[in-house]
C-alpha cells in the first residue's frame, strides 16, 4: 500500500461490460454502456445511483 | 487508620516518614516491609481476580493501579482496510468499533512497531496479527434472511506468508455485535492489529477495570443492646455484624460498602467509630481476556521496577 | 528502536542493556553548592512514578524535604525536589530512593507468585 501506486481507471472502461448502478425506486442493479439510455432495466425509473467503489480505503481504529 | 464521619473523610495521609513522630523510628527498612507485607488472594480466575496487599502504601497501590489501567502492552486492532461497506454503519465509525474488540492476542508473541499511524510499510509478520471480515447479507429461498447480524466471531484471523503464533489468534467474545445488515448490504474488509499500551488508546488496555478499596474498619466503642442491637446490625450489609449475646459484634468487614448508614441515626451517636485501615489494599480486576489478572498485575510490578531501573541507569550532568 | 525505552521489556531478569535519551532525567538549574539540595525534572513520567519515588526518598531519615510536581498536564514531565540535613547529597538520596523502589517490587512480586502457587483461592468465577 503506497500513495505512488495508484493507477486512475483509465478511459477505455466504457468499451468493456458496463458501469453498475443501482436504481432509485427498486434498487435493482442495471448496468451501463455508453450511449445506452438512462433508465432501470425493471421499473423504468430514471434515478440511478453509482455504486459504492471497492476501492480499498484505509481508516485508523481510533 | 482513615477516619470516616458523618459528612466527611479525615487522617488520610500517610504519615509514617521519620521525624513525623519524635521517639518513632519510621526510616526504609527493607526487613520491617518484608515481614509486614502480606498477600492474600481471595479469588483468581481466567478473567477475574480479588486479593489483598497488605501493608503496603497507598502510593505504590496506585501505581500498580495506573500501571494495570494504562501501561501493560495488549494487542487491539489498529489499522482498517474497507474493501466493501453497504451497511448503514459508516466507514469510520464500523474502524472504531473494530478497534475496540478484545483480542485473545498475547501480548508477548508480537514485537513494538514504530510510528504505527505513519508507517504502513513497518507493518510485518513480527509485529501485526491480521483479521478478515466477509460478511454478504442475503435472503434465503425460504424468505428467512442469512447474516442478519455481524458478531464479532465472524472476524478471522488471516495469517501473513511465514507467519506461526501460537496459539492461534481469535476474538475474546464471540457474541459481540459489530453491525446490523439487510438483504443485499455487504461489508468486505481487512483489520491488522498491533501492540500498544492504554495510555495511548483506551483499547489498548488490558483490563476492563482494576480498582482498589481501602479496607472497612467498624469499632464499637460502647455497649449497644436489644433493640438497637438489631437495628445496628440492619445498618450494614448481610453477614458484617453478628449477634452474639444481644450484643452486636463485627465478623466481616471486608462485606462492608461503607455507607455511613450508623452515622445517620442518634441513638449510635458516639458508639461507633468508622474508618479504613491505610495500607490495607482489596483489588478487584477483571481482565480482557488476553491475559490473566495474575499475569497482569505481575506485568504491573515489573513495569514500575523497570521504570525506576532506566532511571537508575540515567546519566545526570 | 535504539534511543527508545522499551516498554516490551517487562520481563524478569532482563539483562540487556536498556537505552535511555540522553534528556530523560535532568537537574534543574539553582543545585546547592553542596550538592544537598537539587530538582530534577523527568520526561515522560507521572504520578505513577512521581508518588511512589517520593515516598520512598522520604523515608529517608537523611531527607529533609521531597516533593514532586507536575507542572502542566499538557506537558508530559515531572518536578522532583529533595532537600537532605547535610550527610549525604541529593542525587545519593535519589538513588537510595530508587534502590529500595525496586526492592519493594521485588519483595511484592514474590510474595504474590508464592500466594499464586499455593493455590489456596476460589477458581471459578463468582456469578
Amino acid at each position: 500500500m503506497n500513495r505512488e501506486s495508484f493507477v486512475p481507471p483509465s478511459a477505455g472502461v466504457s468499451r468493456q461490460n458496463g458501469v453498475r448502478y443501482l436504481c432509485a425506486s427498486c434498487a435493482a442493479q442495471v448496468s451501463l454502456t455508453k450511449g445506452e439510455p438512462v433508465r432501470c432495466k425493471e421499473c423504468g425509473h430514471r434515478v440511478l445511483y453509482k455504486e459504492r467503489s471497492r476501492r480499498v480505503i484505509q481508516f485508523e481504529a481510533r | 487508620m482513615v477516619d470516616i464521619h458523618r459528612d466527611y473523610v479525615s487522617n488520610v495521609s500517610s504519615t509514617d516518614f521519620p521525624g513525623n513522630f519524635p521517639g518513632e523510628d519510621h526510616a526504609w527498612d527493607l526487613e520491617k516491609f518484608k515481614s509486614n507485607f502480606n498477600v492474600s488472594i481471595s479469588q483468581l480466575t481466567e478473567r477475574t481476580s480479588n486479593f489483598d496487599l497488605i501493608g503496603i502504601d497507598t502510593s505504590f497501590a496506585n501505581a500498580f493501579r495506573r500501571i494495570m489501567i494504562a501501561e501493560v502492552p495488549s494487542v487491539a486492532i489498529e489499522k482498517v482496510f474497507i474493501e466493501q461497506n453497504t451497511s448503514v454503519i459508516q466507514d469510520e465509525v464500523l474502524a472504531s468499533r473494530l478497534g475496540l474488540v478484545p483480542l485473545l492476542v498475547n501480548p508477548d508473541s508480537l514485537d513494538w512497531m514504530v510510528d504505527p499511524l505513519h508507517l504502513n510499510e513497518a507493518h510485518n509478520v513480527e509485529n501485526t496479527v491480521a483479521f478478515s471480515l466477509q460478511v454478504k447479507c442475503e435472503r434465503n429461498s425460504d424468505g428467512t434472511i442469512k447474516n442478519e447480524n455481524v458478531y464479532a466471531k465472524d472476524l478471522k484471523f488471516v495469517p501473513f506468508e511465514g507467519q506461526t503464533i501460537s496459539p492461534e489468534p481469535t476474538v475474546a467474545y464471540e457474541d459481540i455485535l459489530i453491525a446490523k445488515l439487510r438483504p443485499g448490504q455487504e461489508i468486505s474488509l481487512t483489520c491488522w492489529a498491533i501492540l500498544g499500551v492504554g495510555s495511548d488508546h483506551a483499547k489498548f488496555s488490558p483490563v476492563a477495570t482494576a480498582s482498589y478499596r481501602l479496607m472497612p474498619q467498624i469499632s464499637i466503642l460502647k455497649d449497644i443492646e436489644g433493640e438497637d442491637a438489631i437495628k445496628f446490625q440492619k445498618c450494614f450489609p448481610n453477614g458484617v455484624v453478628d449477634i452474639v449475646d444481644g450484643k452486636p459484634k463485627v465478623v466481616d468487614p471486608r462485606k462492608d460498602t461503607v455507607s455511613r448508614e450508623v452515622l445517620r441515626h442518634p441513638e449510635f451517636e458516639g458508639k461507633v467509630k468508622l474508618g479504613r485501615r491505610r495500607d490495607h489494599f482489596i483489588f478487584n480486576i477483571e481482565s480482557t481476556g488476553a491475559m490473566t489478572p495474575a499475569e497482569i498485575f505481575l506485568k504491573s510490578v515489573a513495569a514500575l521496577r523497570e521504570k525506576a531501573t532506566v532511571l537508575q541507569s540515567c546519566k545526570l550532568e | 528502536m535504539s534511543g527508545d525505552v522499551s516498554m516490551a521489556d517487562v520481563s524478569v531478569g532482563n539483562t540487556e542493556e536498556i537505552a535511555v535519551e540522553d534528556d530523560k532525567m535532568t537537574i534543574l538549574p539553582g543545585m546547592a553548592s553542596d550538592g544537598s539540595a537539587a530538582s530534577f525534572k523527568i520526561k515522560d513520567e507521572d504520578h505513577t512514578l512521581g508518588n511512589t519515588l517520593r515516598y520512598m526518598i522520604m523515608k529517608n531519615p537523611d531527607v529533609e524535604f521531597c516533593g514532586y510536581s507536575i507542572p502542566h498536564p499538557n506537558d508530559n514531565h515531572m518536578h522532583l525536589r529533595i532537600q537532605t540535613y547535610g550527610e549525604i547529597t541529593a542525587i545519593e538520596a535519589l538513588q537510595k530512593g530508587l534502590r529500595d523502589l525496586v526492592d519493594v517490587c521485588d519483595v511484592v512480586e514474590n510474595k504474590f507468585r508464592d500466594e499464586y502457587n499455593k493455590g489456596d483461592y476460589v477458581q471459578e468465577e463468582i456469578a
